[in-house]
């Protein structure tokens, strides 16, 4: 059963918006296995390219990527042969606008919606991404845990220069 | 009458046979050049008629800096039109894929237009009587571009009304199109999925000199090949997933590149084989049976058979037959490449297939690849130290002299895997779009 929740539970909440806090510090300062980790073992991070993409199979996406390649990503930004890298991306994002879109008690499941602008210097000179976040968290005996993240940018079917860590 | 002032560029000084002159990289007289000679002559990639399939269907795309649309009419016919309005010049068509009820209506004044162009109503009529306007003269039409050519739903334009045959200009590189198609139970393919869109900060022609360039996957895409590796011994066992397997191709040793075959063509087209296969699993199997039950099955081996890695489809192309992926190269200024990376659908194969596809477009040709941001990072390298007066020439010595005619299937001009022949090739090609000027007035090109 999952109840639309119109207002919002003063303790869960606090503790959703500290949970989406530390999971962008953890981007924000390249903690990538502790920012990994954070995923359920089946967890998935999704950036869709279509606007209000449903199908993250039967349609391409921006990234769409299980535990495998997100560490294969980490190992790569962590490569010393990483040529973009270099300078390696620094980042600083901000998220607000914390909303629980949806939430399960039963299975402990909880859906929040978020906004947020990812600011990246990198070789090319600095540039802002933002868009919208949805977590479909769970809520486990080590506190909350990623069953997907989606990052749905404003400029998804815009014209991109390579996106290379997490957003 | 005085033409337009266009710089003197030396085009005979910037080539030579093993070796070109950095201006053809970084000179704005030589792309404004390129942009006349080349993108207002060649057969240029306009799109896939599965992108338009119902009449009033359009797609708007760039051919040079010229903004086109390509459309389907009531008869099921393809037309290229300039997105303009013959009316004050707004453009008709908004960006990308779409549909109307028959008819275009200009976003300004509300002139409707047929898809072919034709313009078919104006409002405030009475106030054009006894003017000069004629609905019926085609200067009050939108113009449709030179030529249009479509080839198994491949769209190509070229904005010359007359110049070389499609048939003669496609004949090196037909195969490939054929192949691509084939390769489908129903024999017929379609864009599915979304387009990638990329930018790069180099010149067009670094990107085409990339896509057959066996020299660089392994020192530029260590980072990404060594991080799959690492994954799979330390969580695997050396295991290599598809995703994992196509990644690490590219750290293949010299001797595997030296021994792939490169084939070149005229008017600057090539392709090389295959650098990794899809995996014999229970879905290529289903696959294979799909394609032998259409064909029969010697012919679906013969069709797998033929295993590419990037064709070239020069100056606006680039498919990878194997991988149903279609890159489309929009020049955009001497330092400025937009890459627009499409995926196509086999139709009749199983839709598992469509899936392990998109894999492969989110793996290599998103632009959050791990694999692609290397090279794109290395082009803009390129293009940086090509802007320096460090030296004057860029070097296309590997195996030069060294190509020989090919007797068997295509013809043309075969090298070793490792050699710079696409290279060489395409400047040959270049070369010769740059000498020739159609264009009438332009008198004697002399040099
Ligand atoms: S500009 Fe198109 S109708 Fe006036
Ligand atoms: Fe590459």
């Amino acid at each position: 059963m999952t109840t639309p929740v119109s207002g919002t539970c003063p303790f869960v909440y606090d503790e959703i918006r500290d949970f989406l806090n530390l999971e962008a510090r953890l981007l924000d300062q390249r903690r990538f296995d502790e920012w990994n980790a954070l995923f359920t073992p089946e967890g998935m991070y999704w950036v869709p390219l279509a606007d209000q993409q449903v199908d993250p199979v039967n349609h391409l996406s921006l990234v769409y990527e299980d535990a495998m390649m997100r560490e294969v990503r980490i190992n790569r930004l962590r490569h010393d042969r990483a040529w973009s890298q270099q300078p390696r991306s620094r980042t600083a994002h901000s998220v607000s606008c914390i909303v629980i879109e949806a939430r399960d008690p039963d299975e402990g499941r909880v859906v929040v919606g978020s906004s947020f602008m990812m600011n990246e210097w990198r070789s090319f000179g600095l540039r802002t991404l933002a868009g919208l976040y949805t977590h479909d968290l769970l809520l486990s005996e080590d506190g909350y845990r990623i069953a997907q993240k989606r990052v749905d940018l404003i400029d998804s079917e815009g014209v991109f220069e390579p996106i290379e860590v997490f957003i | 009458m005085t033409q337009a002032a266009v710089p003197v560029v030396d085009i005979d000084g910037l080539v030579r046979d093993d070796e070109v002159h950095r201006d053809c990289y970084v000179s704005p007289a030589v792309f404004d050049l390129e942009m006349e000679r080349i993108f207002g002559q060649a057969w240029v990639y306009v799109g896939h008629d599965s992108q338009i399939p119902e009449a009033g269907d359009y797609w708007t795309t760039l051919i040079g800096r010229e903004s086109v649309v390509m459309t389907r009419d009531k008869k099921g016919d393809v037309h290229v039109l300039y997105n303009r309005c013959p009316h004050k010049g707004a453009r008709i068509a908004p960006e990308g894929c779409g549909h109307v009820k028959g008819l275009f209506r200009c976003p300004y004044h509300a002139w409707t237009f047929n898809m072919d162009g034709k313009l078919r109503g104006v409002p405030y009529r009475e106030g054009y009587e006894g003017t000069a306007f004629d609905i019926e003269d085609p200067r009050f039409s939108m113009r449709k571009v030179g030529r249009v050519a479509n080839y198994r739903g491949f769209v190509f334009a070229s904005l010359a009304e007359e110049g070389t045959s499609f048939e003669s200009f496609i004949a090196g590189v037909k195969s490939s199109l054929d192949n691509f198609c084939d390769r489908a139970p129903n024999g017929t393919v379609s864009v599915a999925g979304g387009v990638f869109r990329v930018m790069q900060r180099s010149n067009w022609k670094v990107f085409f000199e990339n896509l057959n360039d066996t020299g660089h996957p392994i020192a530029t895409h260590e980072s990404s090949y060594r991080a799959a590796r690492q994954y799979s011994n330390e969580k695997l066992g050396g295991e290599m997933p598809f995703q994992l397997h196509i990644i690490d191709g590219n750290g293949a040793p010299p001797k595997f590149w030296s021994d792939l075959d490169l084939h070149a063509f005229d008017h600057g087209h090539s392709y090389m084989t295959a650098i990794f296969k899809a995996p014999d699993d229970p879905l290529s199997q289903a696959y294979f049976q799909s394609l032998a039950e259409a064909k029969g099955e010697e012919a679906a081996k013969q069709i797998l058979s033929v295993n590419r890695h990037n064709t070239i489809i020069y100056p606006s192309c680039s498919p990878h037959t194997s991988f149903q992926q279609w890159r489309v190269i929009r020049p955009i200024s001497p330092n400025r490449t937009l890459v627009e990376i499409f995926t196509f659908r086999l139709d009749g194969a199983p839709e598992e297939l469509l899936q392990r596809t998109f894999i492969y477009s989110n793996v290599v040709n998103s632009p959050s690849s791990i694999v692609m941001t290397d090279d794109v990072h290395v082009y803009a390298e390129c293009q940086k130290g090509l802007e320096t007066q460090g030296g004057d020439w860029v070097s296309q010595h590997r195996n030069a002299g060294q190509d020989q005619p090919f007797d068997g299937a295509d013809g043309g001009i075969i090298g070793v895997g490792s050699s710079e022949l696409p290279i060489r090739n395409q400047f040959r090609a270049w070369h010769q779009y740059m000498s020739e000027s159609e264009r009438p007035g332009d008198g004697d090109a002399g040099s």
